[in-house]
C-alpha cells in the first residue's frame, strides 16, 4: 500500500466512524460515549485531512493550495478506478 | 462523496406568504427545467466526460445545484408558512395542498411531478455539454417569467440571484463544450464519440 492510499484509508475509516456517530448521536445527543468517540475521529480525520492535502492536493474544493497553480482538477477522479 | 453545510448559498427571508408565488416558484424545483433536474443531469454526465477540467466542472456545477434546490424549496416553504385556509382556498393553492399540504414536493407549476424524463445522459461529451448550455438557457428564462409575475422585493432578490447564476453556468459550459472540441479534428467534431471511441483525439495518428 502506498502512503497515499494508506492515508486515503484513514481519512475514509475515520469519516466513516463521524458518519455512523451523526447518525446515531442525531437520535441519542446526550450519550456520552458517542460524544467522546466523535471528538476522537474529528480529530483523527482533521490530521489525515491536513497531511494529504499537503502531499497529494485537495479533496475539498476550498481547500486547494493556489501556490502550485489550480490543481482541483487534476486526476484521478474517486468514481475512475482502475481501468 | 458529499458534506452537508448548515447554510444556505443565499440567504432566504420572506416575510409575506403567497400561495399563488409558492405555485409558481415550486417549478424551480421539480419542473422540466429545474434545481433537481439540473443536478441530477450534471452529476450524472460526469462519468462519461473524457477531460478533467470538464469532469470538474460538472462537478462542481452539479453540486452548486444541490445548493439550488435547497434556495428554491426554503422560498416555497416560507412562502406557504403559516397559511390559513382561506388563504389556500384564494391562493388556487388547494390541489397542492390537497396531497402534500405544505410540505416541499418536486413539482413543476402545473403539479406533474418530477420526471428524470426531462434530462438525458447520452454518453457523448459533445451531446451532453449541448444539453448542458440549452438546459441554463431554459432555466434562466423560467427565472425571467417568475421576475414577470412575482412582485415581493424578499422573493425577487433571491430569484434574480439565482437567474444570475444560470448565465455564469451557461459561461462555464461553453467553455467545457470549447475544450472538448479543442481535443477534436477540427474538421469534423461529430465523426466520433470521444467518449466511446477509441483514439478519436487529436494526438492520434494511424
Amino acid at each position: 500500500m502506498t502512503d497515499r492510499e494508506r492515508l486515503m484509508l484513514v481519512i475514509s475509516r475515520s469519516d466513516f466512524m463521524l458518519t455512523e456517530l451523526r447518525l446515531y448521536l442525531d437520535t441519542h445527543g446526550s450519550c456520552p460515549n458517542a460524544l467522546r468517540l466523535y471528538k476522537k475521529y474529528q480529530t483523527m480525520k482533521a490530521e489525515a485531512v491536513k497531511e494529504y492535502t499537503e502531499k497529494y492536493g485537495a479533496i475539498t474544493p476550498d481547500a486547494v493550495d493556489t501556490s502550485c497553480g489550480w490543481m482541483w482538477t487534476k486526476s484521478p477522479w474517486p468514481w475512475e478506478g482502475d481501468c | 462523496m458529499w458534506i452537508y453545510e448548515k447554510k444556505l448559498q443565499y440567504p432566504v427571508n420572506i416575510k409575506r406568504c403567497d400561495p399563488n408565488a409558492a405555485r409558481i416558484i415550486i417549478t424551480q424545483l421539480g419542473g422540466p427545467d429545474g434545481e433537481l433536474g439540473a443536478s441530477l443531469r450534471y452529476l450524472n454526465q460526469r462519468y462519461s466526460m473524457t477531460q478533467d477540467k470538464v469532469k470538474a466542472t460538472l462537478t462542481d456545477i452539479g453540486t452548486e445545484e444541490l445548493a439550488h434546490m435547497e434556495i428554491v424549496s426554503a422560498i416555497v416553504h416560507q412562502l406557504t408558512k403559516n397559511l390559513s385556509v382561506d388563504q389556500i382556498k384564494a391562493g388556487g393553492f388547494a390541489p397542492y395542498f390537497v396531497d402534500h399540504t405544505t410540505g416541499v414536493y418536486p413539482v413543476s407549476a402545473a403539479g406533474v411531478p418530477y420526471s428524470v424524463m426531462t434530462f438525458q445522459v447520452k454518453g457523448d461529451p459533445i451531446t451532453d455539454l449541448t444539453e448542458d448550455l440549452a438546459a441554463e438557457q431554459k432555466a434562466r428564462t423560467t427565472y425571467d417569467n417568475i421576475l414577470r409575475l412575482v412582485d415581493d422585493p424578499d422573493v425577487r432578490d433571491v430569484i434574480k440571484f439565482l437567474r444570475q447564476r444560470e448565465i455564469v453556468h451557461f459561461q462555464r459550459f461553453g467553455e467545457a463544450l470549447r475544450i472538448v472540441q479543442d481535443d477534436l479534428n477540427a474538421k469534423n467534431f461529430y465523426a466520433f464519440n470521444p467518449s466511446f471511441d477509441k483514439n478519436c483525439n487529436k494526438g492520434y495518428r494511424k
